[in-house]
């Protein structure tokens, strides 16, 4: 009854299925006068950890914010799994739920309740969202925690803890609904590069244990080795897409090429 | 000097009465009005036109017209419409329109001050609504908001001084009839005005305290 | 009837106006001293300040209009009630500038003194031409939210016979059977008053905003 969120898929090899977890079709986001997504289509299949990279303001995080509905495109379908939200139509209170149960976002500023400890930021959701009761809640919240490696923080505050544990605390959270899809928003934009790799650690961990996900990300080493699929995303579309190996050593498209020389010149 | 003081010294019992009712209307009309003003900040981001537009509406008369004017209103006014209040219950009930006017304000910019991140990571794991509100949003918003709304009960009892002119017995209405009666209104007033600092300056101080013990535990 | 009854409560505005003016007057001017001593080398002056800011600001406004004007007013001074209203008002709003005035200027970058001092600018000079423009753009908002409370404050001065809108108010209904009517029109004359004075403060710190940059 209790499944490890992190067990639930057998198995140390990534698993890659026939249907898309996760489909974008024709997604635009339009603020007013400014188009942040400009058509965006996109299949992520059951087990890939797919990458996305660009320059800032190409929309990444927008199209992050898209799926789970944050930012509810303008234009476009949304599918993950059984849900499909069409942008004409307002998605009811059940479709809504049904897909932030199914997708976990990890945010940039780790964004962990500050005013709650560690154990019940995990907590919180799995009581209010999926009925648990606080024993059952703080059983799998525990477990979680000694996933990333911070069992002993349960009890404490956020503040208490460094950047990088704190963002190890919000990928556990994350985790406690039982996702099918991890979001990351650039996850160690916020951190020392030592901080950063104890995170990098944790979704290396993820990836290996047959989780899916969307990784955006700044660190191109990191995006290289940890995806099997490379995004290239500028002005709101997907400009250069591949695996890893072709999208970062032999790019195609100009304006992809011109991203990855500006990024390896520094 | 002695005779000051003995003067003080027969006039304090009478004032210090005066003192608790002003206190003790202090203290309902925060009652009323605080739990009146989180109701109104919630309600002037309604989604809904008629709930915004009647919160609105509450919120401009309340902060617009002087307490002085809404005193007068519920305790002149409604009983030419037929409902006949006493002064306590006017006090309050006109005091705790202007809290809540006043607060609603303050408890906005409360639950504003809670950073954008915190409202996406509450929705990011399926919380409702109303359990962001209640669970992350409201606990860090009010926490922002205690510093101001404790000024402002202390503004509140300041503003309880003008229950005067609706016969309510506090404080300076004491102080009035003792003066008019002995003529010594320097002295009588003077005494009022040092019950009012008593209580205001140190309360103001431990304010100022409780700020700057907030400042250093946020981020 | 409701008529005579707005004309009759109406009559009180310019007391109103009267009266907030002047205490205005009296407030940023007096709080601009006030201001200065906060910041003074001498401990006396600076305890001097502080105290005093603490006791106006302690002290209920009612209290201070009946210290003044029944207190000094009887056998020790003469002075009438529209006096007494404009300098216990003032007094108080002395105390509240003041405190506008530290507010802006510590948040006037600290860079811009040293660079006023790096060009050589006189004292005098250096606060005229690069201190006080900025100080006003910060003050500007705050002062004029103050000045719109003081327009309310005013309503007390009717408890010691200032002929403004509060008091016609109270006159009006003991004379006629409309209390509610008078009351509630006395109300929204305070509310239609304090709109302009909105729309002018914003209308200046928008001039203001485009000449100081921020």
């Amino acid at each position: 009854m209790n499944a490890d969120p992190l067990l639930e898929r057998e198995g140390s090899r990534r698993k890659a299925s026939e249907t898309p977890l996760l489909r974008l079709e024709g997604v635009h986001k339009r603020y007013a006068e400014f188009e942040a997504v400009a058509g965006v289509d996109l299949q992520v299949k059951t087990g890939e950890v797919v990458a996305i990279i660009g320059p800032s303001g190409s929309g990444k995080s927008t199209l992050l914010r898209c799926i789970n509905q944050l930012e509810p495109p303008t234009a476009g379908r949304v599918t993950v799994g059984d849900v499909s939200i069409d942008a004409e139509r307002e998605p009811s209170r059940r479709e809504l739920m049904q897909l932030r149960r199914s997708v976990g976002m990890v945010f940039q500023s780790f964004n962990l309740f500050p005013h709650l400890t560690v154990l019940r930021n995990i907590s919180l959701a799995q009581e209010r969202v999926m009925g648990r009761s606080r024993k059952q809640a703080d059983e799998v919240s525990r477990q979680l925690l000694a996933r990333v490696g911070l069992a002993d923080k349960a009890d404490q505050y956020p503040n208490r803890c460094s950047g990088g544990q704190q963002q190890r605390i919000a990928i556990a959270r994350a985790l406690a609904l039982g996702p099918q899809l991890m979001l990351f928003d650039e996850p160690t934009s916020a951190l020392d590069p030592e901080l950063g790799l104890e995170v990098h650690a944790v979704i290396r961990e993820l990836a290996a244990n047959g989780m899916t996900m969307i990784v955006v990300t700044h660190e191109m080493h990191f995006a290289e080795s940890v995806s099997e699929r490379v995004i290239v995303m500028a002005d709101g579309r997907i400009v250069e897409e591949g695996t890893s190996a072709q999208v970062m050593r032999d790019p195609t498209s100009e304006r992809a090429k011109r991203f990855l020389r500006a990024v390896a010149d520094r | 000097m002695n005779d000051v003081l003995e003067f003080w010294g027969e006039s304090l019992p009478t004032l210090l009465d005066g003192l608790r009712l002003s206190l003790e209307v202090t203290a309902a009309c925060l009652a009323l009005g605080v739990p009146l003003g989180l109701a109104l900040a919630l309600g002037v981001q309604s989604k809904r036109r008629i709930v915004r537009a009647v919160a609105l509406a509450i919120v401009e008369i309340g902060r617009g017209a002087p307490a002085l004017i809404l005193l007068q209103f519920a305790y002149f006014g409604l009983p030419s419409a037929g409902l006949a209040l006493s002064s306590f219950t006017s006090a309050t009930l006109a005091l705790a329109w202007t809290t809540g006017a006043y607060t609603s304000e303050i408890i906005r910019a409360g639950l504003d001050a809670v950073s954008f991140g915190q409202k996406e990571a509450a929705a990011a794991i399926g919380l409702s609504r109303l359990d962001a509100m209640r669970f992350v949003v409201l606990p860090q918003g009010l926490r922002v908001s205690l510093p101001p709304l404790f000024s402002f009960a202390i503004l509140m009892l300041q503003a309880s001084s003008l229950c005067f002119a609706i016969a309510l017995p506090e404080l300076v209405s004491q102080a009035y009839v003792i003066g008019s009666n002995s003529f010594r209104y320097m002295s009588i007033f003077v005494l009022a005005g040092l019950l009012y600092a008593v209580i205001c300056i140190p309360a103001s101080l431990a304010v100022s305290l409780l700020e700057r013990r907030l400042a250093r535990h946020t981020v | 009837m409701t008529l005579e009854i707005v004309r009759s409560i109406a009559s009180g505005i310019p007391w109103t106006l009267a009266v907030t003016l002047a205490a205005f007057a009296i407030g940023a001017a007096l709080g601009a001293p006030l201001c200065a001593m906060r910041f003074s080398s001498f401990t006396l002056v600076r305890g001097l300040a502080g105290a005093l800011t603490l006791f106006l600001r302690a002290i209920p406004p009612l209290v201070w209009l009946f210290l003044i004007f029944f207190g000094l007013g009887f056998g020790y001074l003469q002075i009438n009630p529209f006096e007494a209203a404009a300098v216990g008002l003032g007094l108080i709003a002395a105390a509240n500038m003041a405190e506008i005035y530290r507010g802006a200027l510590a948040s006037i970058h600290h860079g811009q003194w040293e660079a006023a001092f790096a060009l050589n600018l006189s004292a005098r000079h250096r606060f005229l031409d690069v201190i006080a423009p900025q100080l006003l753009r910060v003050a500007l908002p705050s002062g004029a939210s103050y000045a719109i409370g003081l327009l309310k404050d005013t309503a007390i001065a009717s408890t010691i016979g200032v002929s403004e809108i509060a008091f016609q108010a109270y006159h009006t209904s003991q004379r006629t059977f409309h209390s509610l009517d008078v009351y509630a029109i006395a109300g929204l004359l305070y509310i239609l008053i304090s709109l302009p004075m909105a729309w002018a403060t914003r209308w200046a710190d928008v001039r203001l905003r485009a000449r100081v940059a921020r």
